[in-house]
């Protein structure tokens, strides 16, 4: 034998060898267990229709959890999808906050998305004032997700003439005695659905600081929700619903700080000796506590520290305190504590008696929000960069709702013993820099 | 031969041909035979092998080769149906040697060239571990300059001062969604200078054994000022480092080797190594510019872990020798702190080698190396990558050598 000859050879089966050998996992067949995913609906408020930056655009619809768990199900006999998506042309919907850049002190600057939106109109309507509305829908829907919706409003019949977003879903000129929501759902004819539903009925009161909205009542909550699945599985529908997070834990109430205020202070030329600020509260005015939970829109709004008429800075006196609707209170914390756990008792046990799926998304929040790793990306409630809660402070990036479709999954999974393929979270975006 | 080394900002070693980062593949007849010869005196790559073997050698020598290395790892996320693989790129370790200095004094000298600790990995920039590692690159060249000596005809000692050259090129996805919503990148490069040293005895028992013991010592590439290569979100840029510091522990290994004959025309040898990867704690990074990064302190807790090499030398005419082997080695690395730049895993080795030796000292030796890392689902601890590896890595080698 020649040398080149060997040679020759054992290149030869050396490359047939890689080329053909790669490694391999055992195959993974997707099964649909004891559920039929063929007609998926999702019910919910804005985290259902992909609601972030104070906003619903098309891209996040494009990624609302529903859309993601809606992909995933065609590998287990799942059918069309479909979301009322804006269209195109007016890609960016309600307008949303966007990140402009930073300032010296590292606070962000927040503009706002203005162009390509869906508004039709903007009328007033008492006793909610004005209502933006937006343009109509039509065609298929199994994203049933209407921002700003309460679980209090689903067999509420005038709904769709005091929010736009239920407006443009609904055919024809919307007047106050409209449709239900739990009635149009009804309309539709579905094999399996999700529910996430109960976060507003408490958000309203916490964001506002305790005023202007008031929680449902506990034992409202616990009827209406009850209803509702019953309605949802009358027709033998399988379903998986979720619990609601507790907002406190969101960027929306932990921001803006006592600690963060008085620095603000002490670093201006006159406040190196401010030791105290003057909050509102519904018992009257008294220093804060590190307890009291100040909202992102104070800081927002730039009021704090601004001197009124009387030439007493905003905040930092008796006489020109902060006011009640930018601070949820430790008695007030309390309350939103309270009721979310109420809230979600019953959830739970509803959910468990009609044998239905649960997300704790509470808990799954709560987790996250604590500070994790999603396959490399350091995620957190801190604000803006912790990747998890959109500029709004409370509603998730894309990459928060692609974490909560993948919570959904595993519980549909576990209960009905199905085998639907997780997302790769990691391809979903966190807050968008300039 | 001009990849070299790297690692990174979350914290990540190296992707592995032998045992995590190590490499093995310093000697085309000894790859054939699985990567055994500490207890052998069978070619120039004695210099590497065992140096004390060196002043055995009957010949001197030179001899140059390479083992391009082609190495398919699968990944198949926790809860996914979808596997996905990593780039195809060719790796080239090579390694050279020269032994001269008179057969029949008592001193010899060489000099070798040659590859210990490497890795080439490289996924695709959408990946799901992207946010981990996207492409590593390390290399650590070792040059040993070696003086041998015979005590006798049973004992030969030996030992080399190494100089180590490291190089690393690490990369991953940032994540800070940038205006296009794309994710930034960051790219960490650097070289080493280093020192380090091999040493080993031969004995030959005249009685149809020999035996072999050597240790190569820990080398650490610390990389100094290594360029930090950040590209983020532009209202971020400036806070972003742009100098990075680290330092690798390139293990220690001792070994211990057995040659046995038994018959003229066959050779068996059979190695246990021992590799130190109990001093590979944390690969740590410290950045100049801490505003929005971090400095990284990465927990790797590597524990010690042996390899075992059975080799096989049938000398079937004077010209023609035909090699086999087979190895096991234990995987230094835990659950928790496997990482997608060296998905290492206990690994299962089957070579086989030729060589022709022509009538005027010129030589060539192929080897052929298959490698079998056995499949592993873990979730990273620090990462909270999540899913399976698999990897199979195939070498083949050619060296040619000339004796005088």
């Amino acid at each position: 034998m020649k040398p080149t000859y060997i040679i020759r050879s054992v290149l030869a089966v050396a490359v047939v060898a890689m080329a053909s050998c790669k490694p391999e996992f055992k195959e993974v067949t997707p099964s649909k267990g004891t559920a039929d995913f063929s007609r998926y609906i999702a019910i919910g408020n804005s985290l259902t229709s992909g609601y972030a930056d104070r906003g619903l655009y098309l891209e996040g619809q494009k990624n609302s959890y529903p859309e993601l768990i809606a992909q995933q199900l065609k590998a287990v006999g799942g059918g069309s999808f479909s979301s009322p998506f804006f269209n195109q042309d007016q890609a960016n919907g309600s307008g949303y906050m966007i990140l402009k850049g930073f300032n010296p002190n590292g606070t962000p600057i927040i503009g706002a998305e203005t162009s390509a939106l869906a508004v039709r109109n903007q009328v007033t309507r008492p006793p909610v004032g004005t209502v933006t509305l937006y343009t109509k829908y039509t065609g298929e829907l199994n994203n049933y997700g209407v921002p700003g919706i309460k679980l209090d409003q689903v067999d509420f019949a005038p709904l769709g003439y005091f929010n736009g977003f239920y407006e443009r879903l609904l055919p024809g000129d919307v007047g106050p005695a409209g449709t239900t929501y739990i009635d149009f759902v009804m309309q539709k004819d579905f094999t399996f659905f999700s529910m996430w539903l109960g976060n507003n009925d408490i958000l309203g009161y916490a964001s506002g600081g305790g005023v202007g909205d008031v929680p449902t009542p506990k034992a409202t909550f616990s009827t209406k929700y009850q209803a509702t699945l019953n309605r949802l599985t009358s027709k033998g529908a399988k379903g998986v619903v979720a619990t609601i997070p507790d907002v406190t834990i969101t960027p929306y109430f932990r921001t803006v700080t006592l600690a963060t205020l008085l620095a603000a202070v002490r670093a201006t030329p006159n406040g190196a000796g401010v030791e105290n600020l003057y909050i509102s509260t519904a018992t009257g005015t008294r220093i804060a506590t590190a307890e009291d939970l100040f909202t992102l829109t104070l800081s927002s709004d730039g009021v704090f520290g601004v001197p009124n008429q009387a030439n007493i800075p905003y905040g930092l006196h008796p006489l020109n305190p902060i006011e009640n609707k930018y601070v949820l209170d430790k008695d007030e914390v309390a309350t939103v504590m309270d009721f979310t756990t109420a809230y979600n008792n019953t959830i739970k046990s509803a959910a468990n008696a009609a044998g239905l799926a649960v997300v704790d998304a509470g808990e799954l929040l709560k987790t996250y929000g604590a500070g994790a790793k999603v396959s490399g990306i350091a995620v957190s409630s801190a604000y803006i960069r912790g990747n998890l809660f959109s500029l709004d402070g409370i509603h998730l990036t894309q990459l928060g709702y692609a974490i909560v479709a993948n919570e959904f999954i595993k519980s549909i999974n576990a209960k009905y013993g199905s085998s639907i393929s997780t997302v790769d979270a990691a391809k979903y975006r966190g807050v968008k820099y300039p | 031969m001009k990849k070299i080394l790297l690692i990174f900002l979350l914290g990540l070693p190296v992707l592995g041909f032998s045992q995590s980062f190590q490499v093995n593949l310093q000697g085309q007849k000894q790859i054939g035979m699985a990567g055994a010869g500490t207890g052998l005196a069978m070619d120039e790559a004695a210099i590497f092998f065992n140096p004390g073997a060196v002043s055995f050698l009957k010949q001197n020598g030179v001899q140059a080769g390479v083992s391009p290395l082609y190495l398919k790892t699968a990944f198949r996320q926790t809860g996914s149906a979808i596997t996905e693989y990593n780039k195809d790129k060719i790796a080239t370790p090579a390694m050279a040697y020269a032994v001269f200095g008179s057969p029949e004094n008592k001193l010899r000298f060489g000099i070798g060239a040659y590859t210990p600790f490497g890795g080439a990995m490289h996924w695709k920039d959408d990946w799901t571990g992207r946010y981990t590692v996207t492409s590593l690159d390390l290399q650590a060249i070792y040059i040993q300059p070696t003086v041998s000596l015979k005590l006798g005809d049973y004992v030969g000692i030996g030992g080399g001062l190494v100089y180590a050259l490291g190089k690393v090129d690490l990369q991953q996805a940032l994540p800070l969604t940038r205006e296009n919503g794309e994710a930034g990148t960051a790219q960490l490069k650097g070289h080493s200078k280093d020192f380090g040293w091999n040493a080993g005895i031969y004995i030959n028992t005249q009685a149809g054994i020999t035996i072999g013991v050597t240790h190569r010592s820990q080398v650490t590439a610390n990389v100094d000022d290594g360029d930090a290569i950040f590209v983020g979100p532009s209202s971020l840029q400036p806070t972003l480092p742009t100098k990075f510091t680290a330092a690798l522990p390139l293990p220690a290994t001792t070994s211990i080797g057995f040659g046995i004959y038994p018959s003229e025309k066959v050779t068996l040898a059979l190695d246990v190594n021992w590799v130190h990867w109990h001093k590979y704690k944390e690969l740590a990074f410290d950045y100049d510019n801490n505003a929005t990064i971090p400095d990284t302190r990465s927990a790797r807790n590597y524990h010690d872990a042996a390899a075992f090499r059975l080799g096989f030398q049938h000398q079937t005419t004077a010209k023609l020798a035909l090699r086999a082997g087979v190895g096991y080695a234990l995987t230094p690395v835990d659950d928790e702190h496997v990482t997608a730049e060296v998905p290492d895993a206990d690994r299962l080795l089957l070579s086989a080698g030729i060589g022709y030796q022509g009538t005027k000292g010129f030589g060539v030796d192929l080897s052929f190396l298959y490698e079998d890392v056995m499949s592993r689902q873990q979730t990273n601890g620090e990462s909270g990558l999540s899913g399976e590896y698999k990897t199979r890595a195939y070498i083949p080698g050619i060296s040619f050598s000339y004796k005088f």
